[in-house]
């Protein structure tokens, strides 16, 4: 059970905070917020992090999961559920299309087209009122139920979304721990050995990116339900970049990190109300001095500080490595 | 013949690397191929593992045509290689990189990863023991647990000897992997070299520390310009007065110890 430690542990602090705070619109509506965030953010963070495959488009898979709900929801008449799984078919589908040619491409020009994805996805959703209903968005999106339970208060939203959040956190690190996952960390650091240890990187890099937005699209239902109202401005250019910096801030290649990022930068904002107009420029400063700091981010940051003695020799290492 | 080259040519925009080049690597063999800087050994290296496409040419290996196939493809053939300039996954442990190197030796995939369904533990456990034979057999068991980036150079070289060894080739084709050593590592890596021969892998080795490609050898193919200069046994290429003129430019000194 070593490997769930720190499972049990996210699901033990989950659990225990609504009933320690009871009705506490800290732990039930921005909680079930940074919780949401988490679940995009761990699913990037498998592309970002531990591939190594930066995306700027990442909003557009969350977007097409909300928008599929909607729609067909609102407008076919189908049920919650039925829609969610739709959205998820959707996503992964437009994902796969796109994966071959894009992550054809490294670094500037991968973002590049990433970006202008997203870019595309928004402009389709602001264009094509007739379907969906333009820059208005889309409202009375009925909720999800449960087992007879209409899940339609705060506390229950918090559930459904924690719940989600458990079972992605498992499924990613269970990934991370196996020969698939090992195959696309492979691919970061070296994608020459990778393949002449015969993984195929076109194919594990598709994988993972369909992944990533396969869980993009989860978590856009599940927003979609919740809000009851989409509009195109929550799948926006911004968006996409808020939750690459979650990851970077969380730290690169760590799940606990992901969720780190996305509590951290969903409450912080909350936190900076009482400064009102100053909020954006203290969020950008803790940024910038986060990456001058800690580029390893958080996670990376207290991993450096355990290793203290060690973190040198694995420098010079890597120093004689490029002299060599 | 496990390794058959004929007629191979590359060239990169007008400048050719490999010009018409033959040669046969017999099963069970270290085979040495050695040449001036430049003169091709890292080009054949590439084409051998798929990262080029020759130009002209066949290449077969163990009967099988291995152009046209990309590079995972071929090394699912059996056929894995070290780098010249290191190509170690930093962000996984030392165990972990040697358990990338058992990727084709197993086949469960993303669902059986996501739900850690039995078969997918069981090939895991198999995957981490051979990967923990490979570190043994490369004098690594102990740094198992260790971050790779926390290695020193000569560790790390056997490391990228463990994840080649780990895939259980038939070839191993290693590039250089005394660069960098000093005295003591390269007498290790002579060591090495040997016993991965007395395990059954043909190893197709480039070097350019002359004692040890002398020392370690059983035939030795000399390229210059691209082309095949001589061939033949230890002795044979340093009596070749082609190889003494071209290559050692007169001077002969073969530090044997």
């Amino acid at each position: 059970m070593k490997r769930l430690r720190g499972w049990l542990l996210l699901a033990g602090l989950l659990v225990a905070l609504p009933i320690l705070f009871p009705d506490n619109y800290y732990v039930n509506v921005v909680g079930a917020a940074a919780a949401l965030h988490a679940i995009l953010t761990v699913g990037l963070n498998l592309l970002m992090g531990y591939a190594g495959q930066i995306s700027l488009g990442h909003a557009a898979f969350f977007g097409l999961g909300a928008y599929t709900s909607a729609i067909l929801t609102t407008r076919c008449g189908w049920d919650p559920w039925l829609a969610l799984g739709a959205g998820l078919v959707l996503t992964g589908a437009v994902a796969y299309v796109i994966a071959r040619p894009v992550l054809r491409l490294k670094g500037h020009y991968l973002a590049m087209a990433t970006l202008g994805f997203g870019i595309i996805v928004h402009i389709l959703l602001v264009q094509t009122g007739s379907l969906t209903g333009g820059p208005d968005g889309i409202g009375e999106i009925p909720p999800l139920s449960l087992f007879g339970w209409t899940i339609d208060t705060d506390v229950r939203w918090y559930w459904v979304i924690t719940g989600t959040l458990l079972a992605v956190v498992l499924l990613a690190l269970n990934l991370m721990d196996s020969r698939t996952g090992r195959a696309l960390r492979a691919l970061h650091g070296a994608a020459v050995a990778a393949s002449a240890m015969g993984i195929d990187t076109a194919q594990a890099k598709t994988a993972v990116f369909v992944l990533a937005a396969l869980t993009a699209g989860l978590a856009g239902s599940l927003f979609a339900h919740q809000q009851a109202f989409v509009s195109p401005d929550s799948f926006n250019f911004f968006v996409s970049i808020e939750l690459v910096t979650m990851v970077v801030l969380g730290g690169m290649a760590s799940t606990y990190g992901a969720i780190l990022g996305a509590v951290i930068l969903t409450f912080l904002p909350e936190l900076l109300v009482v400064f009102e107009d100053y909020e954006v420029v203290i969020f950008g400063a803790i940024l910038m001095l986060m990456m001058i700091f800690m580029p390893q981010g958080i996670a990376g940051g207290l991993r450096a500080l355990m290793r203290w003695p060690r973190a040198r020799t694995a420098r010079t290492a890597r120093l004689t490595q490029d002299a060599a | 013949m496990l390794l058959e080259a004929s007629g191979l040519s590359k060239s990169f925009g007008g400048v050719t690397a490999i010009a018409d080049l033959d040669f046969r690597v017999p099963e069970g063999l270290v085979y040495a191929v050695i040449g001036p800087n430049g003169a091709g050994k890292t080009t054949l290296f590439n084409l051998l593992s798929g990262v080029y496409r020759p130009d002209e040419g066949r290449l077969a290996f163990a009967d099988r045509d291995l152009v046209g196939r990309s590079s995972h493809e071929i090394a699912r053939l059996g056929l894995s290689r070290t780098f010249q300039n290191l190509q170690v996954f930093f962000n996984m442990s030392v165990l972990e990189n040697v358990m990338v190197g058992a990727h084709a030796r197993a086949k469960s995939g993303l669902f059986g990863a996501l739900l850690r369904l039995p078969r997918m533990r069981r090939e895991e456990r198999a995957i981490g023991r051979w990967a923990q034979e490979a570190l043994d057999f490369c004098g690594l068991g102990e740094l198992a647990g260790r971050s790779a980036g926390a290695l020193p150079y000569g560790a790390l070289k056997r490391l990228e000897i463990a994840r080649a060894l780990a895939a259980e080739p038939r070839l191993l084709l290693m590039d250089e992997p005394a660069a960098g050593l000093n005295d003591t590592e390269t007498l290790e890596m002579r060591g090495l070299i040997g016993r991965i021969r007395d395990r059954g892998i043909t190893v197709l080795l480039v070097e350019h520390n002359m004692g040890l490609v002398m020392q370690v050898s059983d035939r030795i193919l000399v390229i210059d310009y691209g082309s095949r200069l001589a061939e033949g046994t230890p002795d044979e290429v340093r009596a070749d007065p082609q190889v003494v003129a071209a290559y050692l430019g007169g001077e002969v000194h073969y530090a044997v110890e």
